[in-house]
């Protein structure tokens, strides 16, 4: 039994070179797989295609707009779809600007804490509630279920916050929203899933909870923490609504998403009669190039770091291994 | 998304009498909490709170303002700028003291600590920290403050979210009593302060005491006029003269409409042109009887005329769609050629005209008179607020604070030309700005963190029209202001502020009421759903409303003209 | 395997809670810090459900307001508008569940198929993006390419076939947003499948090869019955949260198609609520959506359960 657990180990980090899994890499079709049919072959193919099309034209509007000069834009009255005058100003104009260069790395501070806290606790709850009939499981699932459904509002929030001490503190931008239930019950769902019998033989073995949630839970269920990490990443990342309660005015503590929607909003949101009526200095509503940019630039670290979390998802088939 | 929807929220609640939730005054008795607040005020006790008006005649305009109707003069239009601004504070104003100031900011925020304030700072001699919150969300940001008892120093709060923000409840209670301070000939310490008009003064009033600072006070405030494309129609040989009646606008709606070549004549202009009709904001007096305007025929006639424009198809399908935020790439385009905008500096400046001619080179924004809808009648369109940007101190200040941030005020307000105006709208010479042909042109520098929407958000003088580098939209904006001052009347609690309770100001809302008439100019739905979303509206509150309003503040406080 | 299972049966254990309790009191540990964080953040903020017993005025607070009773909820009882709006998110909700639910599954599913890994990550890095585009900017594409005079409506319009403006025809709305739902999420939905589905051993695939199974049947009786978990979590969710279809993407397009047609629950508490500032009677709509939320996802729980499924937790 200690075997099972070594080799557990040893396979969750390392490649199996022999493994029938590894062998679909570089679309080699495993030898018991029927080669495929070609009316099969080419309604796949469309089905990818035509999704990939409604993807890919609305991202090449996004970007040739983001290129696009102030005149193109006008000439087209919004979205460009042809490029038609082509510039860098709009990239140039952010990435120039010192606050977006603090709010960058504030962004990644936050996400980065952010990521790691609510992981610590998302996935020490879900294995707290995924053992079948242990104490009071039912009552904690329902006392977290209800929360999904039932809000007291945001001023009363907000008091419970500052009334803590949160005012203008980092921890306001974490704390108040570490918790997603949605994702302790996809994590929970899939660790019920994890073998019992892996389980139990750890149990006997000796091995406590904790040691099984290292050992066995946590490397046989790699896909699914990677995906929750990726959920809270882009969480942590996006939100801004947490700022503009806790430290509306302190603008060296604003992550990217509010500052790049400063970008955006410019002008915007004043009511018609004074739109722009303050002087003549940047008072025109943002340029659409701008709020595109701003749009290109969110997009930018999700794809750096999605291929790293996609790797993950190959590697959570040992349980039957060793089963088998 | 919140962006529209602010926009539209404006059009529909904010403005000459303002709504703010009260307490209810039985419970508010006996359990301690604040005084509820009247908002309205008296004539006399008005009087005894206004500040004394000491126009300020140190700096000629090139067009000078011309008077329209009583209490109506068109902005001073310039030209040039000063080549040698005269000052009009001695030595600094400041104390030393330190203090916080809140300003919505539409735009990018400028880095705490930059040149800009630190040189702001020096030339006010306080220690006055900028801290400008994002605007859209403005109006979730203050009630969150205020309701931990949070607000700052000095704040800006913009009259159109008075209701929101419960205006006549934090005045007296989180917001300071400037009344001993500026009242009558007591304001003459503060010359430049002096200077801003009495009818701005009266929209910082509340329940007879003086609160809010107002900036950016106009002689001709609008709700908003009806611009068209001054080039493609000159070239048709249409000008705005010819246009004298609602049925000259669907003329021109069927002979500009091209859809085939994706042109359509008009974009949304229902806020901007119901007015030729005789509709009011939202009340008139007739025969000394309170009437709102969804009881007016002229309304539904009004709303009927909208409606048979959207559906002849001459109005943009985005527009039809609620797509506002496209509306000025669409003009700028030619896919629409007559669209509604905020009247002076509001659509018709430098930034507009820049835009324009980098889409079309020849273009130019025109504006059609004001007219009556029948075209026999007297044109006429009314005031609103003569401000709506007004700022407060807090009530936690010591009179010896109060009255420096007032001098400090007093620096902000000075008038266009001046060598503090220079210095708070450009910053210093060779820093922030450079003179390029005599005018003040911002460096990158001051591009970045001289905006207009931080000190002159706190105090400002009386706008004016100027913009520099296109002359052509001064001279069109002066001579339009000239020509339409004389049809322009004020309203029924004009400048008057109104204090409601929760379930009144929901019915001065009346969100069910707009949201339908939104809907049928947009041709969505007929003029007889509107009538009976009125019904409606009057059993669930109107009627209610419209007394409250007969008993409390018509006979009160007469009608405020 | 069969010596280990008394230890977590029923039977024994369940005479003494005592024991219990010390067994799983490091996995009751475990679910300590969350606890507490809901406890904290989301449990004391509940004090503010009593305004909608109330008029509620923020700058007096909870303790000032005037006490109305169960006057809101009379008045929301009796407001056409709510009734409509209910009417409008129950239908959307249906409308969804049948058309937007399966895709991510079948997506899923599909992109599992493909043998090349570089094809199938480029494709599942790509369809994934329009999740982080702004509902603005989702509207604003759909407007310039369907709209009045969007590329669809000028090329009909130059060849004379006459016009549709999809965006605006409130009898084709629920269409119309469920497809703008499916364009943007779709593609982020089928992450948490594909997590699922490479929990799958892929030697039962070949055993079942072996054993003659083709590939349908190999999709019927191993791949859904690995999905089965994951997918009766997310329903029973959907199902919980039946009242909720989105608040930003129907407050963009109220305009395009009139409230009739646009408003749902959260856009009615907003608009009558919120925003008028009637904090009370957006209160009483949100609490009336909590309490049939709450009954909702309790009765999904029990079909699941009915139906032998684990659904929220094991019955």
């Amino acid at each position: 039994m200690t075997d099972v657990l070594t080799i557990q180990r040893k396979n969750g980090t390392t490649r199996v070179p022999k493994a029938p899994a590894r062998s679909r890499k570089r679309s080699a079709r495993p030898a018991w797989e029927e080669p495929p049919t070609t009316v099969g072959q080419a309604a796949k193919g469309l089905t990818f295609a035509g999704v990939l099309a409604v993807v890919v034209v609305p991202l090449w509007i996004v970007v040739v707009t983001s290129l696009s000069t102030q005149g193109a834009i006008n000439r087209a009255g919004g979205l460009v779809i042809w490029p038609d005058g082509l510039t860098f100003e709009a990239y140039s104009q952010m990435l120039a600007d010192t606050t977006v260069r603090s709010a960058l790395l504030v962004s990644f501070g936050i996400t980065a804490v952010g990521t790691v806290v609510s992981m610590a606790v998302s996935v020490l709850c879900a294995y707290g509630l995924s053992r079948a009939r242990s104490f009071g499981h039912r009552f904690l699932l329902t006392l977290l279920v209800v929360t999904m459904f039932v809000s007291g509002g945001l001023i009363p929030t907000f008091l419970v916050v500052t009334g803590l001490g949160g005012y203008g503190q980092w921890w306001a931008l974490i704390l108040p929203s570490a918790v997603s239930v949605f994702n302790i019950l996809v994590l929970r769902s899939f660790y019920s899933g994890t073998s019992a019998d892996l389980i139990e033989a750890a149990r006997l073995d000796g091995a406590g909870d904790w040691r099984i949630l290292w050992s066995i839970v946590l490397p046989t269920s790699r896909a699914v923490t990677a995906v929750i990490a990726l959920f809270y990443g882009v969480g942590y990342w996006n939100s801004f609504f947490n700022v503009m309660l806790y430290m509306p005015t302190d603008s060296e503590k604003w992550p990217l998403q509010y500052v790049l929607l400063t970008y955006v909003s410019r002008g915007n949101g004043m009511p018609g009669s004074l739109n722009a009526g303050f002087g003549t200095i940047q008072a025109q509503t943002a340029p659409l190039a701008l709020q595109m940019a701003v749009v290109v630039l969110t997009l930018v670290p999700l794809l750096l770091v999605y291929p790293f979390m996609q790797k993950h998802f190959r590697t959570g088939v040992l349980t039957g291994a060793i089963k088998g | 998304m919140a962006i529209e929807w602010n926009r539209r929220r404006f059009i529909s609640a904010a403005a000459t009498v303002v709504g703010a939730a009260a307490m209810a005054p039985a419970l508010s008795a006996c359990s301690g909490s604040p005084a509820p607040q009247t908002g309205a005020n008296t004539e006399p006790g008005l009087r005894a709170a206004l500040p004394a008006y000491l126009p300020n005649t140190a700096i000629r305009p090139e067009i000078p303002s011309v008077a329209g109707g009583p209490d109506v003069l068109t902005d001073a239009g310039f030209l040039t700028y000063p080549a040698n601004p005269v000052a009009t504070v001695a030595g600094v104003p400041g104390r030393g003291g330190s203090y916080t100031a809140v300003t919505p900011l539409w735009g990018t925020v400028p880095s705490a600590g930059n040149s800009f304030y630190q040189a702001m700072n020096k030339a006010l001699g306080v220690d006055l920290a900028m801290k400008p919150a994002d605007g859209n969300n403005y109006n979730t940001i203050i009630p969150t403050m205020t309701a931990a008892k949070r607000l700052p120093d000095w704040i800006q709060l913009p009259a159109w979210w008075n209701p929101n923000f419960n205006l006549g409840g934090l005045a007296g209670t989180q917001l300071a009593d400037l009344t001993p301070y500026l009242a009558g000939d007591k304001i003459k310490k503060y010359p430049n302060l002096a200077a801003i008009p009495t009818a701005a003064w009266r929209t910082g009033i509340w329940g007879d005491k003086l609160y809010g600072i107002p900036g950016f006070a106009t002689g001709l405030p609008l709700a908003g006029i009806v611009y068209y494309r001054r080039d493609i129609l000159d070239a048709k040989g249409i000008t705005a003269d010819q246009v004298r009646s609602a049925d000259d606008y669907l003329n021109l709606g069927k002979e500009l409409t091209d859809a085939k070549r994706g042109v359509w004549a008009f974009d949304d202009v229902w806020t901007y042109l119901s007015p030729a009709w005789g509709v009011p904001f939202r009340w008139k007096v007739d025969n000394g009887k309170l009437v709102h305007k969804y009881e007016m025929p002229e309304f539904l006639e009004a709303l009927d005329w909208h409606y048979r424009l959207a559906t002849a198809g001459y109005v943009h399908p985005d527009a039809l769609a609620g797509d506002n935020a496209n509306a000025s790439p669409r003009f700028y385009a030619g896919k629409t050629l007559i669209q509604g905008g905020g009247a002076g500096n509001g659509a018709w400046n430098v930034a507009d005209h820049e835009s324009g001619t980098a889409a079309t080179p020849g273009y130019r924004r025109g504006a059609f008179n004001i007219i009556a809808a029948d075209g026999k009648s007297n044109p006429q369109l009314f005031l609103t607020n003569s401000t709506s940007e007004l700022s407060y101190l807090n009530s936690n200040l010591k009179p010896e604070q109060i009255e420096e941030l007032l001098a400090v005020a007093n620096y902000l307000a000075a008038p266009y030309g001046s060598a503090e105006y220079t210095m708070v709208n450009f910053g210093v010479e060779g820093v922030h700005h450079t003179r390029v042909n005599g005018v003040p042109t911002p460096t990158d520098d001051g591009k970045k963190n001289v905006q207009a929407q931080t000190y002159p958000f706190l105090a400002s003088p009386p706008q004016v029209i100027s913009n520099p580098g296109a002359d052509v939209v001064t001279k069109d904006n002066a001579a339009w202001q000239a020509a339409n001052a004389k049809a322009v009347y004020k309203p029924v609690f004009w400048n008057m502020n109104v204090a409601l309770s929760q379930a009144l100001a929901t019915a001065e809302a009346a969100q069910a009421v707009e949201d339908t008439i939104k809907d049928c100019y947009h041709g969505k739905k007929k003029v007889s759903d509107v009538q009976a979303a009125i019904a409606g509206w009057k059993s669930g509150g109107g009627d209610r409303l419209k007394q409250w309003m007969t008993d409390n503040v018509l006979q009160k406080y007469g009608t405020g003209q | 395997m069969s010596t280990a299972v008394p230890r977590r049966a029923a039977a024994p254990s369940r005479r003494n809670w005592r024991f219990r309790l010390r067994r799983d009191r490091s996995l009751l540990l475990m679910t300590l810090p969350a606890v507490v964080l809901l406890i904290v953040f989301n449990y004391v903020p509940l004090s503010g459900l009593v305004t909608a017993f109330q008029e509620y005025d923020p700058l007096v607070g909870v303790r000032y307001s005037e006490w109305v009773g169960l006057d809101q909820f009379s008045r929301l009882f009796t407001d056409p508008l709510f009734w409509g709006s209910l009417k409008n998110t129950l239908y959307l909700s249906f409308v969804q569940l049948i058309l937007f639910f399966p895709i991510p599954i079948a997506l899923a599913l599909l992109l599992n198929t493909v043998l090349s890994e570089r094809l199938r990550n480029f494709i599942q890095s790509v369809v994934y993006l329009p999740h982080f585009f702004s509902w603005v900017l989702a509207v604003t594409i759909f407007q310039q390419m369907l709209g009045g005079a969007g590329a669809l409506n000028q090329f009909l319009r130059g060849h004379d076939l006459g016009t549709w403006d999809v965006m605006t025809d409130p009898g084709t709305f629920a269409l119309l947003v469920t497809s703008q739902a499916i364009w943007k999420e779709a593609g982020w939905g089928i992450i948490v499948f594909l997590a699922a589905l490479a929990a799958i051993n892929t030697e039962q695939y070949e055993a079942a090869a072996v054993d003659g199974a083709g590939r349908f049947r190999r999709m019927w009786h191993i791949t859904l019955p690995g999905l089965r978990g994951v997918i009766m979590l997310m329903l029973v969710l959907r199902l919980g949260n039946a009242l909720t279809v989105g608040f930003e993407q129907f407050l963009i397009q109220r305009d395009a198609v009139g409230h009739d047609a646009a408003d749902v629950l959260d856009t009615f508490s907003f608009y009558y609520g919120i925003a008028t500032g009637n904090y009370s009677y957006g209160a009483a709509a949100g609490l009336f959506k909590s309490v049939i939320s709450l009954l909702l996802i309790w009765g999904a729980n029990r079909l699941a359960h009915a139906f032998g499924e684990d659904g929220l937790y094991r019955k």
